[in-house]
């Protein structure tokens, strides 16, 4: 029993080096990816959104979103949708749990 | 590797903020259904002792009024 457990902590260096090797180089790609992408916005870029919300709303009112393509609806869909989702992700941080409140 | 997409920013404004609505949400939600789900289970609490003394006597008055005397 003893030895069962010596030798299952020998292997750990092993496997601990053996996981950083083969996360290091997809690490790094989602790094490369999420530098630029999942970067919070800067004040600057916070206005230029409110600048182009109020586009949406005026787009909507003009009647300029009636002639979005549908491959271009589809694609704002699937976005929104996107959006939706960060929202289900920041209730589950709130609440602490994935299924459920855990009362 | 394909360069990364430069992402709007009405979109990550979006994203952000959806994530920081979703947290108060879920902390305001979490904070209003923990009470009450202590309340429930004070009240299950009592109830089950309330059940529990009347199937005892229940019980014992069965077992009184048997007419056996094989036990």
């Amino acid at each position: 029993m003893a030895q069962a457990v010596q030798r299952l902590v020998g292997k750990v260096p092993t496997l601990v080096n053996a996981a950083v090797t083969y996360s290091r180089p997809r690490l790094s790609t989602f790094w490369y990816y999420a530098r630029v992408e999942l970067v919070p916005p800067t004040p600057a870029e916070i206005r230029k959104a409110i600048e182009g919300a109020t586009n949406l709303v005026k787009g909507y009112q003009s009647g300029r979103l009636a002639q979005t393509t549908v491959k271009d609806a589809l694609r704002n869909g699937l976005v929104a949708t996107e959006v939706l989702m960060w929202f289900y992700i920041g209730e589950c941080i709130g609440k602490g749990g994935i299924v459920g409140y855990n009362v | 590797m394909v360069p990364p997409v430069a992402v709007s920013p009405l979109i990550k404004t979006a994203r952000y903020s959806a994530l920081i609505v979703g947290i108060i949400y879920g902390k305001m939600r979490y904070d209003h259904l923990k009470p009450i789900a202590a309340e429930e289970r004070r009240i299950e609490e009592e109830e089950k002792k309330a059940r529990e003394e009347h199937e005892r006597i229940a019980k014992q008055l069965a077992e009184a009024s048997e007419d056996t005397i094989l036990k």
